[in-house]
């Protein structure tokens, strides 16, 4: 101990941060060492909020993650490679997702593809992995994706303007309601619904009673419940994640004599955090019978879906938020269902291509994606691989159905009504019609 | 009219939780020379003891669990205090350096919390009792409840500090500690009980913190860190009477802004108010020397 008291103090510290170093690699999310074919394993980065208010996102994504990796390995992996799941915190926030992102790329040298990249961070972090040439499937529906060419940006969620239309036809012909509020969080994600719907409920000849902004760092909207309540909506739409909606909810309900006003919810709320979080507030069977939302038609059965429950209920036990109420919510979730489709997609592509290089396989996602004439149709990796390697041509489709990729890579897919039962499983009510959906564009 | 009768009720609401948490706050602030951030991660901890026995068997009296998040937050102030800040005091570690190690122990608290707990949010299983009309204010029996629970700790904390002597050793210490040890006060035993007093009324705000706000989560406390941090130093540092007051205008003025302005800015004012308050008087309303 005495010869430890004599070594110069520069030295000290750079033994300690050395060994601070060696214990943070210890302790990284992901496993480096080559996997049993002898080859590295690829590395799938969940760029996502993992802290902060929509902390449940990344974790959701993750689930998502490990299921179809699990797949993809069960089946031999990707050209001899096994493939691993990484998780890198954005904290939902743009400044704090830009040296996550730096961090993913220092430090995952064999990395195949990001997900996550949400509304929270897609803004600052898009352009850097378009840069860095790397797939990315992102779970943002910003309008600022609409109309720019990123070419490794895929997205197989809606635009929020869609959504927006898709929540006005909810209303106007699934509810036929005629006098509506609107309550949206003060983030990125959720503010972008805000103007498409005012104009879209001008059109629908919709009243907008109340249109408030939630703090989602606030602590209490009784005000802003208030003045909800006294403009006597027939429903609220909303999105505001984190325990802004439950609080909100929850005052509303009290502010309305202990009666729940309906809500139409965008698809970010069929989730399992927001379901637990507002039932927990207002009652399961109260929200139950006063909720619907719209999301992306999605299968809840059949051949396409059943790959996918298989292997959520795998990895069920890996992820900690995920208990069995929280996985029924989950297998209806854009989060899940469309980032299961989106790794399957790429990895197929990779396949295909016989190149585990983004810019080799980029190309190959939108054909196996829209499929070209002849091709085979397949709803699972394994399906797909042992088709491609009898030279056949494949089209894949999952449980979010087919995709048809416009020239900026979006799959927007078509809408439906769902609701949620009291146990936290999500229910089909209805489809929403082109006819309709058209009508308040 | 009527919104604006209503937002000053919510504000008596948001000011009653406002002023348990800064009183605790600003006693605990007086009495250790500690500017202790960490304090919004121990009432959020606190919030989740009282959700742990919340949820024992078929649902546990939330005012039962409010007692041991009490006892709970007492044990950790008091850890806080006596294994990190004091030793960091005791090594001659600015205000200022001591201010940014709490700072991180609220980081690493609520890290910890979310690790253990996970992303998603939770509620108390309650219900908020009766919805009442009166003078143009609509409230809970619950929210009434804890405006009296508040009004109950703000009137024995000032019988405390009048009136026994462990209050009048406490002012004594929180005015100058040599001088009071001079004087023959156990200053190092009044600050342990000073801070399991503290300490007890964390507890008790997050858990009324959590029940009021219906849901909670590890990082819900963030903002209401700085709410609590305005109606401290609108009342002046180591004042709970400042305390009290700064929680009062800072929890009416914002329901009151949020309906006659909008809801999108409704803290601006109030901290408008902090600003020109701290212009004219620099060390708060009450500023006569802490703990009077």
């Amino acid at each position: 101990m005495t010869a430890l008291r004599r070594l110069p103090h520069a030295i000290k510290v750079g033994a300690i941060l050395a060994i601070g170093g060696i214990l943070l690699a210890a302790c990284s999310s992901t496993t480096t060492s080559t996997s049993s074919t002898g080859k590295y394993p690829l590395v799938i980065a969940d760029l996502a909020p993992f802290t902060g208010v929509d902390a449940a996102l990344g974790g959701f994504y993750e689930a998502s993650c490990l299921a179809a990796t699990k797949a993809m390995n069960e089946a031999g992996g990707v050209l001899g490679h096994k493939l691993t799941c990484a998780t890198f915190d954005t904290r939902g926030d743009p400044a704090d997702a830009v040296p996550a992102t730096n961090q993913m790329f220092a430090t995952e040298p064999h990395l195949a593809m990001v997900i996550g990249c949400t509304s929270d961070e897609a803004a600052s972090v898009v352009p850097i992995i378009n840069s860095k040439k790397m797939v990315m499937f992102c779970m943002t529906g910003q309008s600022q994706f609409d109309h720019v060419h990123y070419p490794y940006f895929f997205r197989l969620v809606p635009p929020d303007l869609a959504e927006s239309y898709a929540m006005v036809a909810i209303a106007k012909y699934y509810k036929h309601y005629t006098r509506i509020a609107m309550a949206f969080g003060n983030d990125i994600g959720s503010q972008t619904f805000v103007q498409p719907a005012i104009q879209s409920l001008k059109k629908a000849g919709i009243t907008l009673t109340a249109n408030v902004t939630l703090d989602l760092t606030a602590t209490t909207f009784r005000t802003e419940a208030e003045t909800v309540v006294a403009s006597h909506p027939q429903a609220i739409m909303t999105e505001a994640l984190g325990s802004a909606d439950a609080t909100f909810l929850s005052e509303v309900k009290q502010l309305n004599g202990g009666k729940m006003i309906p809500v139409i919810g965008t698809s970010a709320t069929i989730s399992p955090a927001w379901f637990s979080s507002v039932a927990g507030a207002v009652g399961a069977s109260t929200l139950a019978q006063n909720y619907v939302a719209d999301n992306l038609v999605t299968a809840t059965s059949g051949p396409e879906y059943t790959p996918f429950y298989d292997a959520m209920q795998a990895v069920k036990n890996q992820v900690k938020s995920l208990d069995a109420g929280s996985l029924q919510t989950l297998l209806s979730g854009p989060g899940a269902v469309h980032l299961f489709d989106g790794m399957n997609l790429a990895a197929l592509a990779m396949l295909m291509a016989k190149s585990t290089n983004p810019s080799v396989y980029k190309a190959d996602i939108l054909k196996i994606g829209d499929g070209v004439p002849g091709a085979v149709v397949v709803h699972s990796f394994a399906q797909g691989k042992a088709e491609l390697a009898k030279g056949k041509a494949i089209r894949y489709i999952g449980p979010g159905g087919p995709t048809s990729f416009d020239s900026y890579h979006d799959s927007p897919g078509i809408f439906q009504v769902d609701g949620y039962q009291a146990n936290g499983n999500v229910v089909v009510l209805a489809g929403i019609t082109t006819a309709h959906y058209r009508a308040v564009q | 009219m009527s919104l604006f009768i209503e937002s000053i009720g919510f504000g008596l609401i948001t000011a009653s939780v406002l002023a348990i948490a800064a009183v605790g706050f600003t006693v605990q602030f007086g009495v250790t020379d500690v500017l202790n951030l960490a304090y919004a991660s121990v009432m959020i901890c606190s919030a989740y003891v009282a959700y742990l026995i919340n949820q024992l068997g078929h649902g546990q009296s939330i005012w039962l669990a409010m007692v041991v998040a009490a006892a709970f937050g007492a044990v950790v102030s008091l850890v806080l205090n006596k294994y990190i800040y004091a030793p960091f005091q005791r090594r001659g570690t600015s205000p200022v350096a001591v201010v940014i190690v709490s700072l991180g122990v609220l980081l690493i608290i609520e890290y910890l919390v979310q690790a253990f707990e996970g992303a998603a949010n939770v509620s108390y299983t309650m219900t908020q009792g009766a919805t009442l009309n009166f003078l143009g204010l609509t409230l809970t029996v619950v929210q009434l409840a804890i405006m009296g629970l508040s009004v109950v700790f703000m009137i024995g904390l000032h019988l405390l500090l009048r009136y026994t002597r462990f209050g009048k050793a406490m002012r004594a210490t929180a005015a100058d500690r040599v001088l009071a040890r001079n004087c023959g006060i156990r200053t190092d035993r009044v600050i342990t009980l000073a801070c399991l007093l503290t300490g007890a009324l964390c507890g008790v705000a997050g858990t009324v913190f959590a029940i009021n706000t219906g849901s909670f989560g590890a990082t819900s406390a963030d903002l209401f860190l700085v709410l609590i941090l305005a109606a401290v130093f609108l009342g002046g540092p180591g004042q709970p009477y400042g305390a009290m007051l700064g929680a009062l205008v800072i929890g009416v003025v914002t329901e009151v802004s949020a309906s006659v302005i909008t809801a999108d800015y409704k803290y601006v004012p109030a901290f408008v108010i902090l600003l020109v308050v701290l212009a004219v008087r620099p060390r708060g309303l009450f500023s006569a020397g802490t703990l009077n």
